[in-house]
């Protein structure tokens, strides 16, 4: 009967697990009482895919997809959306992008470029009702090929469709069927291969949860063509609902004559049998599957005889995987043309991907072969959480290979991944972020397949055992160079020797990882860092580990809980002399990686560092210069970040260095590039002070003609921090304009005291920390009209989030997605800019996604000054061309010791390569260490063995969820009104102390010892 | 049930030896597969013994020794670990008192790893006896191992 309503709850194994039979329960009740029970039907369905959001339901007529269900839900939904038709907006998918309600389930873009077919009845239908799947066309297939084909024509069906095995391997589905249906024998066997093993793909369950009926009919089917009347599932044991359903399809298939003698009065006999596995991961290898089928142990042999001759008990006998089984009926009804009519050349069809990982929308989605990876991860997976970047997709298990970001545009199909060095596998597709090590994954992946190794052949069982101990080497810092070389051979060794597919396959994630990803191998034996923050051994705290200076973070944060600023203070001085700054302006790597942002939000530690800094000023705290200084005179070009740091250290290491600014003011790039609005003058000027006052002579209006000069002098080091201070050109048709400024001079100029003539519209090209600066810098000048034009996304800009809302907040408009063709001009003068939209294309090689003009979308904004901020280069003059230079034309230097190819000359900075202060901060610190060692000394910095900071506040109280503290703000019309004035005012002693205790400790190597501190576990979860 | 009555349910053919194994040791208490059971599994298939314990040692899912009245298998597979299964052991081993591969004291819980249990979507995902916990958080481990606790 046709009834008002169809709800649909999943009842895939993931919305179980998230309570979806107990709302279920409940939504039935709530029915019942509103007295609804005849209007509509309530089903139990297989797996939607959407897990992530589960438990999902879908009501149709509608299609309103709700998701995140809980119990108490159900009286709502019931008393709105099926009483009064109106659906419950909050519960409706959220899309995240677009930040729209997804109120018809094909809108989401989760569901708008999948083309579900093995998956069309999953969450469509009750997978425990027969007729359900009958009213999909079900049987009808099986119908079609006993009563219209041939059993030759089914294989030539099979064969032209260009359908391949789903479950790795690829090989053409019917030419194995041809195989077998050409081995002359009375008995034959379809085998089922549901032993889904590979971690991380999930597709087989969904199928034989969700739509049981279709593997069997395609088992019949293969049957028919083959001359075989017998079949066998094998399933894992670790599926008892797809065994409770397998099972019940069954035997509704045999009491409805679809199974067993004479179905469909035909004459064709065949039966299915199940056959559970018990826990081995081998046996998804198909001649292991046989011996398991057998009641043997899953041991796998030699091939050839290859199945199709001699399989199962000796009689030949074909394995299909379910996808690929589950696939058969839809090819029988709809044509062979129509399926080779979807994906690549290739590779026809669809393929189910189970997407897991660092994807924001985690489950099961069907697509057509040859979409690309990018598209699958970031239109149908939404993405990485966090706004992350994207490192690499795992495909194909632990038998499979990393695929990089320079490869998001590849095409996925089994030829593409291959060539890549992966393999579709049974299409798993695990995502991993900026926060995982390649290394560490890949010694993780080499543990299943050592623990999974059945111990029959050498190679598998030693050569594994020894890679993975190779491995731990270097995952823990003891590992050589050496190491490596042995690693890689090993690795193909055993992929060369083994017996069956699991040794054979099982070094594949190694030599993938350091196919793509050498680098991260080299830090870990050379540097023993690991910059993603994982291989626990090599770091105290994944703060710490995440700042390119090593400030130790986990330690003054623990100071500051106890309201210590003065040891706070100076336990940061250790790595960077400039806390005042790193408080106002520093990215804050530290907080990107804190543990507590996994518990509620990252420690807002930038806030806590500016508190002690300030301190430490008004208390006038100082360094002495060195009472008996080494001789040697060592010179440094330019008082930036990275020459005063460098300055600043060589005092400690018992220097008097000299620097030589070309300015008349110290600073660089901070003083004359950061307005005073996030870093006021006095405030950096204290900080210089200090530094100066420690042993450092700061020569000013001094420019260095060359180094040779200095050496001649006497000078028996040299660094040069000289930055980059000339801006990248704007390279369109009149950029020579009058009006038409570099960000970099433009807010030289204004930082100097120089008077600039902007005028009232001003358009800012660039997405940048320049770009805001001068944006927000030409508000404050008294401009009313100030556009940015950046060529991609508010997603994608460089600038720090709270920049770009400041600039928001002052009235700064944005033009996204727009790219500047020409300035044009009135007079000599620029009096408008020609741009034209963009739109987001396929991906670059960072893994960023290209725009592209998009024609016909040309505008023109009017300008009476145009700011571009493209970044900066080099103007190299002092060196007098004997340096190397990289091939960007930076200073070219060693990147563990700042060397560059003259003798007794370092280099850090802007000039090496243009970044953060911090950075500028870690070259400068190491350069001077590196120059104590070239002068003959043991460059000891600091290097005191670490004490882990013992605190006093009550560490329980703060194991709860706390809001981070988001520091005080003044208003956008006083900071419009007074342009000098800071535009943060920070927290308060009192709040900084109450945000540091919300440190969660992760540098101490034993968790406290206080029971249950659930946040403890979270935290060290982050350092593995 | 009786392994007597198990095994006079299948036909004495050496491919229903995975079956029947399963079935006993679900039949057990203690979640196990006795040396007895192994023997009139065998003597009933007209298997040798060595044979029937080859296989039986070769599955990870059969146990040899007594185990607990609830078998909690912590799934291991990458998408867990991605998503902090690690956390969860530890956990587990806090909240139990006992490592993988042991059994509580009061015989209530073993605590075992397992292969995926194909629930990626949304790891980090556990298994007690048939039911799957997914979404899993070190918070919500004590919770669910009291529930368990009165349950019994």
């Amino acid at each position: 009967m046709k009834k008002r309503l169809d709800v649909l709850v999943c009842g895939g194994g993931a919305c179980i697990s998230s309570h979806s039979h107990e709302f279920k329960e409940k939504l039935k009740e709530e029915i019942e009482k509103a007295g609804l029970g005849g209007e509509l039907n309530l089903v139990e369905t297989g797996c939607m895919g959407p897990c992530e959001q589960g438990p999902v339901m879908v009501v149709y007529p509608d299609g309103s997809f709700y998701c995140k269900l809980k119990e108490e839900h159900a009286e709502r939904i019931v008393q709105e959306h099926f009483l009064k038709g109106r659906p419950v907006q909050e519960l409706l998918w959220q899309a995240p992008e677009a930040r729209r309600i997804v109120e018809e389930k094909k809108q989401a873009p989760f569901f708008e470029k999948q083309l579900k077919i093995v998956l069309s009845n999953c969450g469509r239908i009750d997978p425990e009702n027969l007729d359900e799947y009958i009213a999909t066309r079900g049987y009808e297939a099986l119908g079609t090929a006993l009563t219209q084909m041939t059993r030759e024509g089914v294989i030539d069906v099979m064969t032209r469709s260009g359908l391949r095995g789903r479950g790795g391997a690829g090989f053409s589905t019917g030419m194995k069927w041809k195989f077998a249906y050409d081995s002359q024998n009375e008995q034959k066997y379809v085998l089922c291969n549901a032993d889904e093993g590979d971690p991380g793909a999930f597709m087989d369950r969904a199928v034989l949860e969700g739509d049981p009926h279709s593997v069997l009919e395609g088992m019949a089917i293969a049957g028919y063509a083959i001359g075989a009347d017998k079949g066998y599932v094998y399933v894992r044991a670790e599926y008892p609902l797809a065994i409770q359903r397998l099972n019940a399809a069954i035997a509704q298939a045999r009491q409805a004559g679809l199974l067993g003698e004479n179905i469909l009065e035909t004459g064709f006999r065949f039966d299915v049998e199940l056959r559970m596995g018990a826990g081995a991961f081998v046996c998804g290898e198909e001649t292991a599957l046989m011996a398991s089928v057998e009641g043997l142990r899953g041991q796998p042999r030699p091939k050839p005889p290859f199945p199709a001759v001699k399989g199962l008990w000796g009689k030949p006998s074909i394995i299909n995987n379910v996808e690929t089984l589950a696939t058969v009926r839809h090819i029988i009804l709809n044509g062979w043309e129509w399926f080779a009519a979807i994906g690549t050349e290739k590779s026809k069809g669809t393929k189910v991907f189970a997407l897991s990982g660092k994807v924001t929308n985690t489950g099961l989605v069907e697509v057509p072969m040859g979409i690309t990876l990018g598209e699958l991860v970031y239109d149908i997976g939404g993405g990485i959480p966090g706004n992350k970047a994207f490192k690499a997709a795992q495909t194909g298990g632990p038998s499979g290979g990393c695929i990089p970001a320079k490869y998001l545009n590849t095409a996925l199909d089994y030829e593409s991944l291959k060539a890549l060095g992966s393999i579709m596998g049974s299409g798993g597709l695990i995502v991993l972020d900026e926060d995982s090590c390649m290394v560490n994954m890949a010694k993780y992946f080499l543990e299943f397949s050592l623990e999974e190794s059945c111990g029959q052949c050498v190679p598998c069982r030693v050569g594994l055992k020894q890679m993975h101990a190779l491995l731990e080497k270097i995952t823990t810092g003891t590992g050589t160079m050496e190491d490596l070389d042995k690693l890689e051979s090993l690795a193909y060794t055993v992929r060369a020797t083994s017996l069956c597919g699991l040794g054979q396959a099982a070094p594949n994630p190694v030599i993938s990882t350091i196919k793509y990803f050498k680098h991260e191998y080299v830090e870990h034996i050379r540097d023993k860092r690991c910059s993603a923050g994982v291989c626990a051994a090599l770091f105290v705290a994944p703060c710490v580990n995440a700042c390119p200076a090593g400030v130790d973070a986990a330690s003054y944060v623990s100071y500051m809980g106890d309201g210590r600023r003065r040891e706070a203070y100076f336990q940061h001085m250790q790595n960077n002399p400039f806390p005042i700054v790193c408080g106002r302006v520093c990215p804050a790597f530290c907080e990107t990686k804190c543990s507590r942002g996994k518990y509620d939000q990252p420690l807002a530690i930038r806030e806590v560092k500016r508190l002690f800094a300030e301190y430490a000023i008004e208390e006038g705290f100082g360094f002495a210069p060195p009472a008996r200084p080494h001789k040697e005179k060592v010179a440094i070009i330019g008082a930036g970040p990275a020459g005063l740091a460098c300055a600043f250290y060589l005092t400690r290491l018992g220097y008097l260095p000299v620097v030589f600014e070309a300015l008349k003011v110290a600073g660089g790039m901070m003083k004359v590039g950061i307005p005073d609005f996030r870093l006021p003058k006095d405030k950096l000027q204290a900080e210089i002070d200090v530094i100066a006052r420690a042993g450092v002579e700061i020569k000013f209006n001094s420019t260095v003609a060359s180094v040779d000069d200095l050496q001649k002098k006497g000078f028996a080091a040299v660094f040069i921090g000289s930055g980059a201070h000339q801006a990248q050109a704007l390279p369109i048709e009149g950029s020579d304009l009058k009006g038409v400024f570099s960000g970099i001079d433009f807010l030289r100029d204004v930082n100097l005291g120089k008077k600039v003539s902007i005028g009232d519209d001003v358009v800012v090209i660039g997405g940048g920390s320049t770009a805001m600066d001068a944006a927000r810098m030409a508000r404050r000048l008294g401009a009313h009209n100030v556009r940015l034009v950046y060529r991609r996304t508010r997603a994608e800009m460089p600038a720090q989030l709270e920049e770009v809302v400041g600039a928001e907040e002052e009235g700064v408009e944005m033009d996204f997605l727009a790219n500047p063709l020409r300035v044009v001009g009135r007079g000599g003068r620029a009096a408008g800019l020609h741009c034209i939209k963009t739109r987001l294309a396929d991906f670059d090689d960072s893994g960023r996604r290209r725009p592209v003009p998009v024609p016909g979308s040309e505008y023109t904004i009017r300008a009476s000054a145009v700011i571009y901020c493209l970044g900066q280069k080099l103007s190299l003059g002092l060196t007098g061309g004997k340096l190397s230079l990289d091939r960007r034309g930076h200073i070219a230097v060693d990147p563990q010791t700042m060397a560059t190819s003259m003798q007794g000359v370092f280099a850090g900075g802007d000039a090496v390569n243009p970044s953060t202060v911090i950075e500028s901060v870690a070259q400068g610190r190491k350069a001077a260490v590196a120059i104590d060692r070239f002068l003959g000394r043991a460059g000891a910095l600091f290097d005191k063995p670490r004490q882990v900071v013992a605190v006093q506040y009550d560490e329980e109280a703060y194991l709860k969820t706390i809001a981070r503290k988001e520091p005080h703000m003044e208003s956008p019309e006083r900071r419009l009104a007074y342009p000098g004035l800071e535009a943060s005012r920070g927290l308060t002693l009192d709040e900084a102390v109450e945000e540091a205790r919300r440190c969660l400790h992760c540098d101490r190597v034993q968790p406290p010892q206080k029971e249950s501190v659930a946040a403890e576990t979270v935290a060290i979860e982050a350092m593995l | 049930m009786k392994p007597e009555k198990i095994l006079k349910r299948y036909g004495r053919s050496g491919d229903n030896l995975l079956a029947i194994l399963h079935d006993i040791q679900d039949a057990s208490p203690e979640h196990y597969l006795s040396d007895a059971d192994l023997r009139s599994a065998a003597d009933y298939l007209r298997l040798p013994y060595s044979f029937v314990h080859g296989v039986a040692s070769f599955y990870t899912m059969y146990s040899l020794k007594p185990r607990g009245r609830n078998l909690i298998r912590v799934c291991q597979s990458p998408p867990c670990h991605l998503l902090g299964s690690s956390t969860i052991s530890r956990e587990l081993i806090k909240v139990l008192g006992v490592g993988f591969g042991e059994t509580t004291a009061d015989r209530l819980f073993t605590l075992e790893m397992t292969s995926c249990l194909g629930v990626c979507g949304v790891a980090p995902a556990m298994m007690v006896n048939d039911r799957v916990y997914g979404n899993l958080t070190a918070e919500r481990i004590a919770g669910i191992i009291d529930d368990l606790r009165r349950a019994q």
